[in-house]
């Protein structure tokens, strides 16, 4: 029946990539353009999170914790609802993980505090005993970098429609308003939780160690970022 | 056609011998069955392999094609013509079948989901739990608050529960004298009990180191008269008054519900709230392990 199609094996391949390509299209196209949306109430990270973040890629927690919470009963008991696709729609480059050497942190931000998160950087055997994880001292003291994180805003906002108010604009002048009236604010609000006078000092000055900016992106992840459940 | 056969045999014999001395060079107890199924196992496989390769072997030498050639050939490389064999032809009218079922009632109802078998396991275990501990004995809750205290709480409340120096609440006693101190002069209006809030500067300067004192050391010895500044809410025996307000000589449930309901911040950080991670069962194991802790 097919015998004029199958003397052409040229044509005979165009056909097979043509229905198979189409069957692509219209089963996984419209699944994944609905999942990449992000769920209701999810806000974008603010810019000392993106800063945070950058310092969870520089360091590399990647290597040992991962973000996503398998729909299993023991990973929904221990790590709380497990994860939506829509919820990394704001992730670029979204940091799921593929090794636990350490906990998942999908949602760390609803059962650890900025006061625990600095005990443990600063030594994280004195506070979960038997614990692996090595002391960030240096975050400590390192400078986060704001205006990268600043400028990723921008042009996430800019190319990928990211939802940031208007007050995040190219320019230095911009930025210096958006840090003075939005970041600092932030930075001071975690400050005053936490004990290290020097970081407390480097605050007031109107300078952000990594800690404070790493501490408000791991509290970020979980139910904070949501304006409906807050 | 013989010779095959023969060598076949021979080949088999070989695989067999070896898997016996490699038997019996590392001393396998063959009493185990698992150890004798998988030795028979090993020699099944030889004489299958052996003779599934000489009825190849002997197919290629012997058989000659038949059939009708399709019109069509490839570089001299032709085709038979042959119809699609029965079993085939009904398995793909099968698959036709069970597409139209799947599209019009299968999916998405009755299909396969990830969500699905979390929901359906997630609840048929919470219904197990709750009906195998709605009369647990003192003994089973201790217990279970434990495990549930070392997952949740210890990260921060130290494995021991002293507050792993200052970290957090210190379960062995009630409260130190900086925290009743800190709560008189701040007032404290987090935990939503029917009381409402409590104002600062309840009592000052040395009523309040009196009161603080008192609390700190479990309430014992002489009421300083000052408390009676915090017996209108809180009692005379600082238990609450029955729940009203937050219970200031030990934890008990309410105080144990409204702090794992709304999470609290205090002089020595904020916790966070656990309404979702813990079940009313759980909780009421773990008060009944917390309360262990402090007598």
């Amino acid at each position: 029946m097919f015998h004029w199609l199958e003397k052409r094996p040229f044509f005979f391949a165009v056909g097979v990539f043509l229905v198979i390509a189409f069957a692509g299209l219209i089963e996984i196209l419209p699944n994944f353009a609905e999942a990449a949306r992000p769920v209701e109430g999810l806000r974008p990270y603010t810019v000392l999170e993106l800063a945070g973040k950058e310092i969870y890629k520089k360091d590399n927690c990647i290597a040992c914790h991962s973000q996503l919470i398998r729909p299993f009963k023991a990973e929904t008991d221990r790590y709380g609802q497990y994860s939506l696709s829509g919820e990394y729609a704001y992730d670029r480059p979204f940091l799921w993980g593929s090794k636990r050497t350490g906990p998942d942190l999908h949602r760390v931000g609803n059962y650890r505090t900025t006061e625990w998160h600095e005990n443990h950087m600063l030594n994280p055997p004195a506070v979960v005993p038997g614990s692996i994880m090595p002391a960030y001292k240096h975050m400590f003291t390192n400078k986060a970098d704001i205006e990268t994180a600043y400028a990723e805003a921008v042009t996430v906002k800019n190319v990928f429609n990211t939802p940031y108010g208007d007050d995040i604009q190219p320019g230095k002048e911009a930025f210096e308003k958006h840090f003075k009236s939005v970041v600092l604010p932030e930075a001071q609000k975690i400050a005053a939780d936490m004990k290290n006078q020097d970081v407390k000092d480097a605050v007031a000055k109107g300078e952000i160690p990594e800690i404070v900016a790493m501490i408000a992106y791991l509290n970020s992840l979980g139910d904070s970022r949501y304006a409906a459940k807050k | 056609m013989n010779a095959l056969i023969g060598k076949a045999l021979a080949f088999a014999a070989v695989l067999i011998v070896a898997t016996i001395v490699v038997v019996k060079q590392m001393n396998i107890d063959l009493s185990d069955p698992i150890n004798l199924l998988t030795m028979i196992g090993a020699i099944a496989i030889a004489v299958l392999s052996a003779g599934v390769s000489a009825k190849y072997i002997s197919q290629m030498k012997t058989d000659t094609a038949s059939g009708e050639l399709a019109e069509e050939n490839w570089d001299g490389i032709g085709e038979y013509k042959n119809e699609l064999p029965a079993g085939w032809a009904y398995s793909f009218l099968g698959t036709i079948i069970w597409a139209l079922w799947y599209w019009q009632f299968g999916y998405p109802v009755n299909a396969y989901s990830q969500i699905g078998e979390w929901n359906q396991e997630t609840k048929e275990y919470n219904q197990k739990f709750e009906a195998m501990h709605k009369n647990a004995d003192k003994a089973t809750l201790q217990q279970m608050g434990e495990s549930i205290y070392l997952v949740q709480c210890a990260p921060c409340h130290g494995t021991t529960g002293d507050g792993n120096n200052g970290q957090a609440q210190d379960f062995t006693k009630r409260m130190a004298k900086d925290q009743v101190l800190a709560v008189i002069n701040n007032g404290q209006n987090q935990l939503g009990y029917p009381m409402g809030a409590m104002p600062p500067g309840m009592a000052s300067g040395k009523d309040a180191e009196d009161i603080a004192a008192y609390v700190a050391g479990g309430m014992k010895g002489e009421q300083p008269a000052a408390f009676a500044a915090c017996a209108s809410c809180h009692g005379a025996d600082g238990k609450g008054n029955g729940g009203m307000a937050p219970n200031i000589a030990e934890y008990d449930a309410t105080l144990m519900n409204h702090t794992l309901q709304n999470g609290k911040k205090g002089i020595i950080g904020r916790m966070p709230a656990f309404k979702t991670t813990i079940t009313p069962i759980q909780e009421k194991a773990l008060t009944e392990y917390i309360q262990s802790l402090s007598n």
